[in-house]
């Protein structure tokens, strides 16, 4: 009979291997993506996946500071998101020489609310 | 020896629930086409996935110090995750200018067509467009 032990380490290295073959899958959807906004939903779930594989081997390794590492790497991985997003909501305002504020966004809205309903009034 | 067995036969169950998650966010990342839609898969893998597979690790761990910080680690994603998707959002509505072409629009046209005027032409239209 398999011990306790070893079905912990089978279930555990499992679990890694899936999580693994996953990250591959999104890594190519990040770079598959049409749209920037599709790269950084990517980005964010591979670095979620990163985050169960640390919290994973911190038990499997029995090693305790692992669960600090992981911490901070959800921290970081927010803030990465946080950063990219705000950079390339510049970078696209820069380029329409637009103030950066939520105008933009209600205009735009706005703007394809009213097509929609051009859209409708034609049929 | 039997308690621990039934620990491991719930660790497990939360384990593998949380990787099934994974998988399906992972699917719906990749089957769904706009970013709009897609976010709604992700941020099913970062509440629903983290959580099952961090209550698979804290019932494998027990009452520890450890179990705290990874429930932290729990209580951070489920804080920061709303935010990270408002700011995607908020970027994907203010750079795509086709936001209004989106499917679950013209899902509704389709159904308002079928519902008004039967013509041929409309029922050709919607058989294309699917």
């Amino acid at each position: 009979m398999m011990g306790i032990q070893q079905a912990y380490q089978c279930l555990f290295l499992g679990a890694v291997l899936i999580l693994a073959l996953l990250i591959i899958i999104s890594m190519i959807r990040s770079v598959l993506g049409p749209r920037v906004a599709d790269r950084i939903i990517a980005v964010n779930m591979i670095g979620t996946m990163t985050i169960m594989i640390i919290a994973i081997l911190s038990v499997y390794f029995e090693e305790n500071y692992l669960v600090d590492i992981c911490l901070i790497y959800a921290m970081i991985s927010f803030l990465g998101v946080v950063v990219l997003c705000k950079v390339y909501t510049g970078v696209y305002l820069r380029d329409k020489n637009m103030e950066a504020n939520m105008e933009a966004v209600e205009d735009n809205l706005s703007q394809q609310k009213q097509e929609v309903h051009d859209y409708y009034e034609n049929e | 020896m039997a308690w621990q067995w039934y620990r491991f036969g719930a660790a497990s169950l939360c384990l593998v629930t949380g990787i099934v998650f994974m998988i399906l966010a992972v699917f719906g990342v990749n089957r769904f086409h706009k970013a709009l839609n897609r976010m709604h898969a992700a941020a099913m893998g970062d509440t629903l996935g983290i959580l099952f597979v961090f209550l698979g690790l804290i019932l494998v761990r027990g009452i520890s110090f450890d179990s705290l910080k990874l429930f932290l680690v729990i209580l951070f994603f489920w804080m920061a995750s709303p935010v990270s998707g408002h700011m995607v959002s908020r970027l994907e509505a203010m750079t795509d200018e086709e936001l209004g072409e989106l499917l679950v629009i013209r899902r509704s046209r389709r159904i308002k067509a079928k519902e008004g005027e039967d013509s041929p032409e409309d029922r050709g239209e919607s058989q294309a467009e699917r």
